[in-house]
């Protein structure tokens, strides 16, 4: 191991590792210009997981309110629509929250993808919150398509016309899966009972999906500071009474728009469209997706042995020394340590005195060493940069 | 510069750039000052900054990352309480709490880095006497230590 402090790490060799560096110092880049406007302790970049859940919170007390009111066929879908929008009082409002605080959603999860991607926080077991954030991702891209759908307008029926174009262009399973989708071989009111339940049941989904995405994490910051939470909610009430959310023409059977108002943030596949052939469409989504899974584990923006100190080896507990003292446990950040019952009768003074002993579960650890900052008994140790070689170094410094 | 106070800083992988600002483990600026790398923050065991001071380092600090934004979530923040409380325990034993010091910048924060680490160098400066070694340099007493520590 190079610990030796003078040695400067050699710029990555690969195209992409130079790449991410530059992307991952434009990034920092960012924060340096973000954190002279807010403290560092209100960087909104600090947040952008926060963010999201606090967007999937707001989305699921106002998506029950119209739930209430929805009517989930053909003929009721479009005017139970208006009516929540013109009759209930404050509907229209509501159904505004509900619209902009999805786009801030997506916006949010958008931003923490690429700032965890940019910074590195993905490597080595941290692959676990990647992969399902996402499926995370995509769960909720498919929940705010169904929600587009939900209204049954003009627009709805020409997306679900798209979506089932998209599908039946796949090869052997894509009539099956449009069947399966519009509930028959042709829309009825079937289809808006799936859409209704494709919109409720996945946004559901998106809670267990987040249990697994915080299952490592120890204190997880899930919500932002106050004032960003009041600035959030403040926004989505601002935005949806300033420009209301409205429907398009209601649908009708012979109806064909040439065009329909766009959401950015939704429905950039259908955008595609107008470019490519379905088939194509779903093949760049396919392959979108599949890169996006293997971010992990197909570049690397440093080589293992350009980390340095960094990548020091999986933590290793010393057990003669470990007193049980649960000191690491706390502090792990990955939730990588667990307390077992002590096996009896122990290696030393220290182990048979104890009731518990900690284990590193070396599937979780990312080699940070914070759990050997944690320990007063000197019972961890990175096995490629030990104690000795820290006191070898501060030995160096004091003697010159 | 060279004959200034000597100090040891504990500089986590991820923070500062230090390939502009180091030369032979040193500050090219304050040579007196060694700079470590380790894997975080939060690596840093408080004995060892202990055990730097007892065997003649004038003094100490340890640099994360800026606050909130810890490449592994939390060691800043950890390593922050640690050198809350050490600095308590140095001051019951009267070494100056000065001697040790928390510092957290970022990759580009480079200048504000430097300015801060001279500014702790000037601060042990003036401070009046310095501590006497608490044990003998060559043999650190790991057993008490240990008992010291809670």
């Amino acid at each position: 191991m190079s610990t030796g402090a003078g040695i400067a790490p050699s710029p990555p060799r690969s195209r992409y590792g130079r790449f991410m560096t530059g992307v991952l110092r434009g990034t920092l880049k960012l924060d340096v210009w973000i954190n002279k406007v807010y403290p560092a302790d209100y960087n909104p970049l600090y947040y952008t997981g926060g963010l999201s859940n606090l967007f999937l919170f707001i989305l699921v007390l106002s998506g029950i309110f119209l739930f209430f009111y929805y009517e989930a066929s053909l003929v009721e879908g479009f005017a139970s629509v208006q009516y929540i929008t013109l009759g209930v009082p404050y509907g229209g409002l509501i159904r505004g929250v509900h619209r902009y605080a999805a786009d801030g959603f997506i916006v949010a999860v958008l931003l923490h993808l690429f700032r965890n991607w940019f910074t590195d926080r993905y490597l080595f077991s941290r692959d676990n919150p990647w992969i399902s954030g996402m499926f995370l991702l995509i769960f909720g891209g498919f929940v705010g398509f169904t929600g587009y759908q939900l209204v049954w307008d003009e627009r709805a029926q020409v997306l679900t016309a798209m979506f089932v174009g998209m599908l039946r262009s796949l090869p052997l399973i894509g009539d099956w899966l449009a069947r399966v989708f519009i509930g028959g071989a042709g829309v009825s009111d079937g289809t808006l009972v799936r859409a209704l339940f494709l919109h409720i049941g996945p946004a559901s989904a998106l809670y267990v999906m987040l249990w697994w995405h915080y299952l490592r994490l120890r204190h997880p910051k899930i919500w932002p500071p106050a004032t960003w939470v009041l600035a959030s909610v403040g926004l989505v009430f601002l935005l949806a009474g300033v420009i209301p959310a409205t429907s398009g023409q209601p649908a009708a059977p012979a109806g064909r728009p040439a065009s329909f108002p766009m959401d950015i943030f939704f429905l950039i596949p259908f955008w595609l469209l107008n470019y490519m052939s379905p088939f194509a469409v779903m093949v760049l989504l396919g392959a979108l997706f599949t890169l996006g899974f293997a971010i992990p584990y197909i570049a690397r923006r440093e080589a293992p042995q350009e980390m340095s100190v960094r990548h020091a080896g999986v933590a290793q507990v010393i057990d003669g020394n470990c007193t049980g003292c649960e000191l690491c446990f706390f502090d792990c950040p990955y939730n990588a340590i667990a307390m077992v019952p002590s096996p009896a009768p122990g290696l030393s003074r220290a182990a048979a005195n104890r009731t518990w002993l900690a284990v590193v579960i070396e599937s979780r650890c990312v080699e940070c060493g914070i759990c050997i900052g944690a320990c007063p008994f000197e019972a961890l140790e990175l096995p490629k940069f030990l104690e000795r070689d820290v006191q070898a170094q501060v030995l160096e410094a004091v003697r010159a | 510069m060279s004959n200034g106070p000597k100090v040891v800083g504990f500089v986590c992988d991820w923070s500062v750039d230090l390939v502009p600002l180091m030369e032979g483990g040193r500050l090219r600026e304050m040579p007196s000052v060694r700079i470590i790398r380790v894997p975080c923050s939060g690596f840093v065991r408080p004995s060892w900054l202990e055990d730097a001071l007892g065997r003649g380092a004038d003094g100490v600090f340890v640099t994360g990352c800026p606050y909130g934004d810890c490449l592994n979530r939390e060691g800043n923040y950890l390593m922050r309480d640690r050198v809350d409380q050490l600095q308590r325990r140095l001051q019951r034993r009267r070494v100056d709490p000065a001697r040790l010091g928390m510092l957290a910048y970022g990759l580009h924060d480079g200048p504000a880095f430097l300015a801060a680490v001279r500014a702790f160098v000037e601060g042990i400066r003036a401070l009046p006497a310095p501590a006497p070694p608490r044990s003998a340099p060559a043999a650190p007493a790991p057993a008490a230590a240990e008992r010291e520590t809670p």
